[in-house]
């Protein structure tokens, strides 16, 4: 069974195509998304959220019809999703952003989500007190404490430094150990190669590539077309 | 639930400020000055009902007068109709106000920002002309009902129950602040498009928490009504808007017990102005209030945390 199946999906904005007849379906535990700037991917990512309703085509979850749900039913369905710009509520403390989600499925393990994300230190302080790294962390704690089957992660490598990309790795890797799932969609493709099981490549709207990493980085036109001939991504 | 609420300096603070101005008011024995205080505690009810909902949500509501007129003038009919007992009569009007407060907020809360601001104020103007009318056609007091009983017939002992009204009022929405509730209200104040997108449909939790104010605020046209033995149509009146509104915010809007401290130093300046100056008392109170929130644009919560 397939856990999330995208059909013929496509977005218009007004006269401009954002999306045009995406079909995949995710059968992995990491699915990278990848794709030059205005590619389609975050319309792609806020279309299974459920944020954006699709000008065609429909979105299953576990075999469910979940084109026309609200974006808070797909998270109690089990589909959560970060922001690419991160967005905690700066009035409260990093505690209090997980416990606002952490009642929606089951009841979350604050302590537990805090601990898996290296926020210990943090816990009682306010998003303005946290360094850019930890707030991409405090984004996809938010995201955990409404306890996910699917996280749509949209580009959690932004804006990090090396070895705090290396650091969510790590987390994405122990999410993966846990039962997660994770779609994500970034523009640094060697970091996320390193864990991503499948690559769907989209390019002005259009799916390019759906596959294993292996394929994707044995084809010889994307190669040619995207990285000028050598495998440097 | 967060007891820490409890514990905060600005908690213990309020109950200490509201226990003084009751104990000055024995201390001075003016009757004006008690009077003042009654008016003044009544006015941080108002304030702490609509910065419960308003303050923290952001949802700016202006119909605020329509709910306290309410509480008021159902305190009239329900003395005169049915002889309900003064328990009774702070009852009806929470459940009146929060049932107006209900069907009002369904209505407009589906709106946001000005749109919502302006649908919170047009709407309760309809419905003031809707009860006058239906007053009307029922052959009752539109002017409104004089001689209803009074809370005690000392005016100090008045204030004790009115003061013991505003704590109590305080400890429940402290309580409901502490709770997961108050995290959401929290939430949406800070950014209600993110939690939506993030798994909370907020609509119902603002329909609540809308409505469990205005039914605060029907408690306190009760107890104003109470404390004056009289409920008119003149509780409906901008007046009633204005000052709970300009409480609240120099208070802090969205930290609820700003309100305390802000009722008393606004309600009593508001009200020896009016002894000394009279007609002026308007124009000196609005360059008063220009005046502080220039000095405190953040309101005076953050002296008071």
């Amino acid at each position: 069974m397939n856990i999330l199946k995208v059909i013929e999906v496509s977005k218009y904005w007004g006269g401009n195509r954002a999306l045009e007849n995406i079909t995949f379906s995710m059968n992995c535990n990491i699915l990278g998304i990848f794709g030059p700037n205005g590619a389609g991917k975050t319309t792609l990512l806020n279309i299974i959220a459920g944020i954006y309703s699709p000008t065609k085509g429909e979105i299953y979850y576990r075999e469910k019809n979940i084109t026309k749900l609200k974006p808070w039913i797909r998270v109690q369905l089990g589909i959560s999703k970060t922001f690419q710009v991160v967005r905690p509520f700066r009035t409260m403390t990093v505690e209090e952003n997980i416990l606002l989600f952490s009642k929606i499925r089951d009841n979350s393990n604050v302590d537990e989500i805090i601990k898996i994300t290296g926020l210990e230190d943090f816990r009682y302080r306010f998003p303005d007190q946290l360094p850019f790294g930890h707030l991409k962390k405090l984004e996809i704690a938010k995201v955990l404490a409404t306890n996910p089957e699917i996280l749509l992660l949209d580009e959690p490598f932004g804006g990090l430094n090396n070895e705090e990309i290396k650091d969510l790795l790590e987390l994405f890797v122990k999410l993966r150990k846990n039962g997660k799932r994770l779609v994500i969609i970034e523009h640094r493709i060697s970091s996320l190669l390193e864990i991503a099981e499948d690559v769907l490549f989209l390019d002005r709207g259009k799916k390019v590539f759906e596959g294993p990493v292996k394929k994707f980085l044995e084809n010889e036109d994307i190669k040619e077309y995207y990285f000028g001939g050598n495998n440097n991504a | 639930m967060n007891l820490n609420y409890f514990r905060s300096r600005s908690f213990i603070l309020s109950i200490l400020i509201i226990i003084a101005t009751v104990i000055i008011s024995y201390a001075i024995n003016s009757p004006y000055f008690t009077l003042t205080i009654l008016i003044a505690d009544i006015f941080i009810i108002m304030s702490i009902g609509w910065d419960f909902s308003s303050g923290t949500t952001n949802y700016i509501n202006f119909g605020i007068s329509f709910f306290f007129g309410i509480g008021a003038l159902f305190t009239g009919f329900f003395f005169y109709s049915f002889n309900l007992s003064i328990p009774f009569l702070i009852i009806q009007a929470f459940f009146f106000g929060f049932i107006s407060g209900f069907l009002i907020t369904i209505a407009t809360l589906r709106v946001r920002g000005v749109f919502f601001t302006l649908l919170s104020l047009l709407l309760p103007l309809i419905g003031t002309d809707f009860i006058l009318a239906f007053w009307t056609v029922l052959k009752m007091p539109t002017i409104g009902y004089y001689g209803l009983p009074s809370l005690s017939n000392s005016l100090q002992v008045s204030l004790i129950y009115i003061s013991l009204f505003l704590i109590i009022i305080i400890i429940l929405i402290y309580t409901l602040y502490s709770t997961h509730i108050g995290l959401i209200l929290r939430g949406i104040g800070d950014d209600e498009e993110a939690m939506l997108a993030q798994g909370i449909n907020t609509f119902w939790y603002k329909v609540l928490i809308f409505s469990i104010s205005m039914g605060i605020v029907g408690i306190a046209g009760s107890l104003y009504a109470l404390s004056t033995t009289f409920a008119g149509i003149d509780t409906f009146g901008l007046e009633f808007l204005l000052f709970p509104m300009v409480i609240a915010i120099f208070g802090g809007k969205g930290k609820i017990l700003g309100a305390v401290p802000a009722g008393y130093v606004i309600i009593i300046l508001s009200q020896y102005l009016q002894l000394y100056v009279g007609q002026f008392t308007l124009i000196l109170f609005a360059a008063f209030a220009i005046i502080l929130f220039l000095l405190f644009p953040n309101g005076i919560s953050r002296w008071f945390k």
